[in-house]
């Protein structure tokens, strides 16, 4: 009776720099959110140091969900259950967030939801509107791209991904070679926005599959730099910019775009902290426009690393029947599907 | 008077609850990479053998490092967010600390915490066990030299392949928990949200930056 009543979820996340905890209703109503970041500490270092990142989730943990608490205005014994990322992210980190919510699980005896983070950053948008299916998810951020299809709640395809970077991470690279200050992916996308493409580089994997690679094109870039800095010819920071993001919106267009023609989409769903990119976003939209189907891009805050997709997530994998038990482990990588 | 006591800071997992200086429950197993499976399963089973209820701890012991970065985290992680939720009294202690409260009495003794490149995590206690040497992260070559000015001593390792000095007895580290909770449990307690790993040793990022 419970699932069709209210039913609220705390969610934990602590997969890469950020730590945070949130509760959420029924899946789609936000009740609090916290977000504890870690991103001025790691600018020092040009990324994100895996162990000082887990130091600073344990120091930050209990802090971070006291405040959720206390902003919802909640107990523990006011929760349903505890939905946690158990991957794939940075495994110290991950280990936090995980410990704590098996922690809590035992102390409250409250069932425990374990959320793949992809399947996280699709339900971000269900705190938006309401899915219909059949549905193609578009994830792209710093660790992932991958092009997802669903059926129903929580019946996850996966047409393709990355065969290397993840587009985000390719952002960052080219951003470093460029000469911007980490994290430089939004700062490359804002130069590129004075855009001339006077720069050729190759579209990279122009085939049939649904799959992207991005590697080749972060060498191309890295090469062109590097030759045009031995014929002693200034870089064009703006062009290179634009011509690079060009072509790694482009990939990716081209791959969504025949995933919607061969499965027949009628909702496509864009998620993961890349979903921000202002070129991808007019791409999306002219495409959505152009095949007539419905886009969901959620706002910032629910496109970077968070708890509140992962207890919306949580609410429909709870529906689905998934629990865990105390000998939950986290896993660098696994496989939504 | 029930006291949890928690120590994953090796590739084991110590823990006990103890009762007005008896033992309830304890556990020590190996995991290894196994620790952040395995470690709360265990914990809850002691609890259901014995019929208690998380709520039923009155005070919260755990070992907050040296040792396995990872390893130290699980176990703080478990003792903060137990010690934060249920408002229980929580108090930290060194691992090197109850490596020594463990050993032989009447002598001084040396744990001794392996921590790779030539180094180990370290301290000096005298037979009351007061630190006269504190925790601390130092070569095995000047720990040499320190240990020149002692008489007499013991070292407390589960490292022994590791170390390098020669015709040296080693004692075995098995924790006798019950002394350890003994000899600690009345000191002033900490704020959960406070505690925290004592790593003794910066990440290499951080160490690479400063030179």
């Amino acid at each position: 009776m419970k699932e069709t009543k209210e039913m609220y979820i705390l969610g934990i996340e602590s997969s890469c720099d950020e730590t945070s905890a949130s509760i959420v209703k029924n899946g789609t109503e936000e009740i609090a959110t916290v977000i504890s970041s870690q991103i001025d500490i790691h600018k020092n270092y040009g990324g994100v140091v895996p162990e000082i990142a887990s130091r600073h989730h344990v120091k930050n943990i209990t802090i971070v969900l006291e405040e959720c608490l206390q902003r919802a205005n909640m107990t523990m014994d006011q929760i349903d259950a505890i939905a946690i990322t158990y991957g794939p992210g940075l495994i110290g980190s991950l280990l936090i967030g995980l410990e704590a919510a098996k922690t809590l699980s035992f102390i409250y005896n409250k069932p425990l939801i374990p959320v793949h983070h992809i399947a996280g950053h699709i339900y971000a948008n269900s705190l938006v509107r309401p899915f219909q299916f059949p549905l193609l998810a578009l994830v792209v951020s710093g660790g992932h791209t991958e092009i997802i299809e669903m059926t129903n709640h929580y019946k996850f395809n996966k047409l393709g991904g990355t065969l290397d970077d993840a587009i985000g991470e390719c952002y960052d690279k080219v951003a470093r070679v460029i000469g911007l200050e980490y994290p430089g992916g939004k700062k490359l996308d804002k130069l590129a926005q004075l855009e001339k493409c006077t720069y050729q580089l190759p579209i990279p994997l122009h085939d049939d599959s649904y799959n992207f690679s991005f590697s080749g094109l972060k060498s191309a870039v890295i090469n062109l730099a590097h030759n045009e800095e031995q014929r002693g010819r200034e870089l064009n920071k703006e062009d290179l910019a634009a011509s690079f993001e060009k072509v790694a919106i482009e990939s990716v267009i081209n791959k969504v775009k025949k995933a919607v023609i061969d499965k027949k989409i009628k909702y496509l769903i864009v998620a993961g902290g890349v979903a921000a990119n202002q070129r991808l976003r007019k791409e999306i939209e002219k495409l959505g426009s152009e095949m007539n189907i419905e886009i969901s891009i959620p706002p910032m805050k629910y496109c970077t690393d968070n708890a509140t997709m992962i207890a919306a997530a949580g609410y429909y994998a709870y529906l689905d029947g998934r629990r865990a038990d105390l000998s939950l482990n986290s896993k660098s990588q696994d496989k939504l599907v | 008077m029930k006291i949890l006591y928690i120590d994953t800071s090796s590739s084991y997992l110590y823990t006990a609850i103890i009762e007005n200086q008896s033992k309830i429950a304890e556990i020590k197993k190996e995991f290894g990479q196994n620790l952040s499976k395995e470690a709360l399963p265990e914990i809850a089973s002691m609890f259901n053998t014995h019929n208690l209820k998380p709520e039923d701890i009155n005070k919260i012991i755990v070992v907050n490092g040296p040792g396995s970065f990872t390893g130290i985290r699980i176990g703080i992680t478990i003792a903060k967010v137990y010690a934060w939720s249920l408002d229980k009294p929580i108090i930290t202690i060194s691992a090197l600390e109850a490596m020594a409260i463990s050993g032989e009495e009447n002598t001084y003794h040396v744990p001794i915490i392996d921590a790779r490149r030539d180094h180990c995590y370290t301290a000096i206690f005298n037979e009351k066990n007061e630190a006269i040497v504190k925790p601390c992260y130092i070569s095995y070559e000047k720990l040499a030299e320190e240990l020149k000015s002692l008489k007499e001593y013991t070292i407390v390792s589960n490292d022994q392949e590791k170390i390098p000095f020669k015709n040296q007895r080693i004692e075995k580290y098995t924790p006798n928990i019950q002394k350890i909770v003994n000899s600690v449990k009345d000191r002033d307690t900490v704020n959960p949200h406070s505690v925290n790993p004592e790593y003794l040793k910066l990440t290499e990022a951080e160490e690479s930056k400063q030179a």
